[in-house]
């Protein structure tokens, strides 16, 4: 009997052995359903036009959390749609969390929906299109379906969509800068005898004052202003989220590609953040510290926050607000370069391609982007409620606290014609810093660089792009931040590193389709 | 008639174990649904993966998928991570768990027993995410609580973040200090499971309570450890990606000393969510593993044939 109790243990537990070897594998790769297929092209030529009889339920992905307020909000636009189109929109949100690895999850798991946000690289468009998630949107579609946003969406942005000369998503239409800027204490820089920070070097200055006072500078190091201030940018769906690979945005007749360890400007900034971090310019734990970007401003310990200017400009009057004699204002490090507008590929709306109702959902995309009732619902929330306009193109907010403005995922459908901007009454030297800067920054809108649009379709490589990812970390965010104990060996290793993962076959397919797209355009 | 027979004594048996096999069946239908059925996926370690193509109508491509981790220059050094923590995960956990299962049967106060149980148990529901939090917490430079303590008595603070030695030790106090509670829960029933009449024996004949302990209890519990020590030995190339993960983060200094398979797949997959390759992945840690138990279960054979698993 012993024995026997024995061997029925014994069976049960290599069952559960069994259970938990193949449980990884199970978790990471399958509970997948191959996508219902070929709902795709049915019923257009049926009408060549809108037949909306029949009542549709669309539902829509966005990014973020749900608002207090959103149901509500969502209500009122449902009760428009209702009316003019016969169809509502049900929104299930994917939080900031977890979208990274439920994005993807969505279209292979084969989920019923119908609208989706998406936005180049960081939004998964790329992505997704290689892997065919997402519906084609012909010209003729869009033009049917969504004449408004035909008329409104300017030909460079469908351009910057087109992937292989079809686009799968809607663009937003902004100018939205992608240059950061630095929020930053006027009473220490007073304090330093640093008047302006308008340069690299007066940047280095400022971040060596600060070490020399014992505060922290910034979150890490300066990476992106260096290479901005030398009039480069990344590369669109290059490896490390296109830092490895960047091009001279400010030149337009430099159709050139700058590999990072090809160029002694890399090593040179790599030397010059060694001595940085040594000085104690920020702290040695930034790779680990998940602290939001603000935190460091808002509590007095570093003396600066990198970010976009409209979230410095929050912060700073945040910061203002709390401690009126940090005297918190804004300043360019990149002032010698002209304004890169971000493209416009960086929101947008696409289209599940399983979705039943392709044209009813472009046709609410029309609503939600070109009528101002609904943009204005989705930007602000409930008049009266959240917000009241103030003469035609302006608002004052009234209660941001539980729908907040452009706060809910609505930037795929942001338009430039019908955006109304911010009426405040008590204005502060921030405010005029600020108005001053985007009125200098609008003036002075870079030229377009071919390669703005482009993105590299990594299909062709894709052994060599994961080989670089997975190979890249070790050296590249410590190199950046000046955390290397010995910085010529550590770019030694990463170029031998990079060499061997393929990051030439990598360049090579990278130059070849640069080149097929500028003379596509 | 012989089949005849032979079926009607299965059913037979069937009967007569019908509690054993009621209890059994849980675990058979979770095993089905959970790891045979979603095996059949492991055809997507040979196949370009589509969305539109979905697992059976991707296009075929060979062993292209497991390319870039070999590619990666990492395969060998995460390799060697993974297996070397398992082995001192393996070793650290056994014997802690063992020490404290007989420390907890040697203590007689019956409150101060469940208590010191209780609170060892904890730590194993508490998420990796929040493990991570707290070492953070403990190991950074600004704030950390180690080096507020080292200040306070005049040391040099140290940056545990940049340094990447002490790692493997701090990855293994966690990892036994999550686990250990948690694990002697076994031990301590193969423990009770042991006949008094032993003890009485052994302490008529004059034994003390280390050769209790040695003579009798460990050696009553072997059959125990080896198939618990099989059952890990399971998983041996499979890094702990939670803990990893949460413990080191993006910290590229660190990994040196603390890159595993898991996570070196996930840094390397996450922004093209490629399935292909994340199951080839999968598939090769699970032919290491499979093929490192069968080794090892010959092995415990070759010393007795009853403790082996299969």
């Amino acid at each position: 009997m012993k024995k026997s109790m024995r061997r029925v243990m014994a069976l049960l537990l290599s069952a559960v052995i069994t259970t938990g070897m193949l449980g990884g594998c199970g978790g990471s790769a399958e509970k997948t359903k191959a996508p219902a297929q070929g709902a795709v092209e049915q019923q257009s030529e049926k009408n060549n036009g809108a037949d909306i009889s029949e009542h549709v339920e669309l539902k829509m992905y966005l990014l973020g959390d749900r608002t207090a307020d959103f149901d509500e909000v969502y209500a009122e636009i449902n009760k428009i749609l209702e009316e003019k189109l016969n169809a509502s929109v049900s929104v299930d949100f994917l939080s900031w969390g977890e979208h990274d690895t439920k994005y993807s999850l969505l279209f292979s798991g084969g989920e019923d929906f119908d609208l989706i946000f998406t936005a180049t690289s960081w939004g998964h468009y790329e992505q997704t299109v290689a892997l065919g998630g997402f519906y084609p949107m012909s010209e003729e579609f869009i033009k049917t379906y969504a004449p408004d946003i035909w008329n409104t969406v300017p030909e460079i942005a469908w351009n910057q969509a087109k992937i292989d000369g079809t686009a799968y998503m809607v663009p937003n239409y902004q100018n939205e800068f992608g240059q950061d800027v630095l929020a930053v204490r006027g009473d220490l820089m007073e304090k330093y005898g640093i008047s302006e920070i308008k340069n690299w070097d007066q940047l280095l200055e400022f971040y060596k004052a600060c070490a020399a006072d014992g505060m922290y500078a910034s979150q890490k190091g300066p990476w992106y202003q260096y290479f901005q201030s030398q009039g480069l940018t990344i590369t669109g769906g290059a490896p490390k989220d296109g830092e490895l690979i960047l091009y001279h945005t400010q030149d337009p007749d430099d159709l050139s590609f700058t590999y990072l360890l090809d160029w002694d400007g890399f090593s040179d900034y790599c030397y010059q953040m060694k001595e940085l971090a040594d000085l104690g310019c920020w702290s040695p734990d930034v790779l680990n510290s998940s602290e939001e970007r603000q935190i460091g401003l808002l509590t007095g310990r570093t003396a600066g926050m990198i970010w976009n200017i409209g979230s410095c400009k929050t912060y700073a009057a945040e910061a203002n607000a709390a401690n009126p004699d940090w005297k918190v204002t804004l300043v360019d490090p990149v002032s010698g370069q002209d304004k890169k507008v971000n493209s416009y590929i960086n929101n947008g709306v696409a289209i599940n391609v399983n979705s039943k109702n392709p044209e009813r959902a472009m046709m609410v995309l029309n609503e939600f982007y070109t009528n101002p009732q609904i943009n204005d619902l989705t930007r602000f929330g409930i008049p009266g409620k959240h917000w009241e306009a103030v003469g035609e193109d302006q608002y004052k907010v009234i209660d941001e606290s539980n729908y907040g403005v452009d706060s809910n995922c609505n930037w795929g459908w942001m338009n430039e014609n019908i955006k109304r901007t911010e009426y405040i009454e008590d204005r502060t030297a921030l405010d005029d810093t600020y108005d001053a800067m985007m009125e200098e920054w609008n003036g002075r809108v870079k030229a377009e660089h071919v390669y703005d649009g482009f993105n590299f379709d990594p299909t062709n490589v894709t052994t060599q792009m994961a080989a670089v990812e997975a190979a890249v970390s070790t050296y590249y965010d410590p190199l950046i931040n000046g955390l290397v104990s010995d910085v010529e060996a550590s770019l030694e290793e990463l170029n031998l590193a990079m060499e061997s993962a393929g990051i030439r076959d990598i360049l090579a397919e990278l130059v070849e389709q640069a080149e097929d797209y500028a003379a596509s355009r | 008639m012989n089949r005849k027979k032979g079926l009607k004594g299965f059913l037979k048996k069937v009967y007569k174990y019908r509690t054993f096999l009621l209890m059994l069946l849980p675990a058979v239908v979770y095993t089905l649904i959970f790891a045979y059925y979603p095996m059949t996926g492991i055809v997507l370690a040979f196949k370009k993966y589509t969305y539109a193509g979905g697992i059976w109508g991707s296009d075929w491509n060979g062993f292209e998928n497991f390319k870039f981790f070999f590619q990666s220059g990492q395969a060998g050094l995460v390799t060697r991570n993974t297996v070397l923590y398992n082995v001192a995960f393996i070793i650290t956990n056994t014997v802690t768990q063992i020490a404290v299962a007989i420390l907890l049967t040697e203590i007689h106060n019956k409150h101060y027993r469940k208590t010191a149980q209780s609170i060892m148990l904890l730590p194993y529901f508490i998420s990796w995410v929040i493990v991570g939090v707290m070492t953070f917490n403990i190991f950074s430079s600004d704030y950390g609580f180690m080096n507020r303590l080292i200040t306070a008595f005049g040391g040099e603070k140290i940056a545990f973040y940049t340094t990447p030695q002490v790692w493997p030790f701090i990855l293994i106090f966690f990892n036994l200090w999550k686990g250990v509670g948690y694990g002697s829960v076994m031990y301590l029933a193969a423990i009770m499971g042991i006949d008094t009449s032993i003890y009485e024996a052994a302490s008529i004949d004059g034994a003390n309570v280390f050769q209790r302990i040695f003579k009798v209890t460990i050696p009553m519990i072997m059959p125990t450890t080896i198939i618990l020590f099989l059952l890990s030995v399971g998983g041996i190339f499979k890094g702990n990606f939670d803990m990893f993960y949460n413990l080191v983060g993006s910290n590229g200094l660190l990994y040196n000393y603390t890159d595993v398979i898991d996570t070196l797949t996930f840094r390397a997959l996450i922004s093209s969510n490629n399935f292909g390759m994340s199951a080839a992945i999968g598939l090769f840690q699970s032919v290491l593993c499979f093929a490192t138990v069968v080794m090892v279960n010959r092995l415990v054979g070759r010393y007795d044939r009853d403790y082996t698993l299969f």
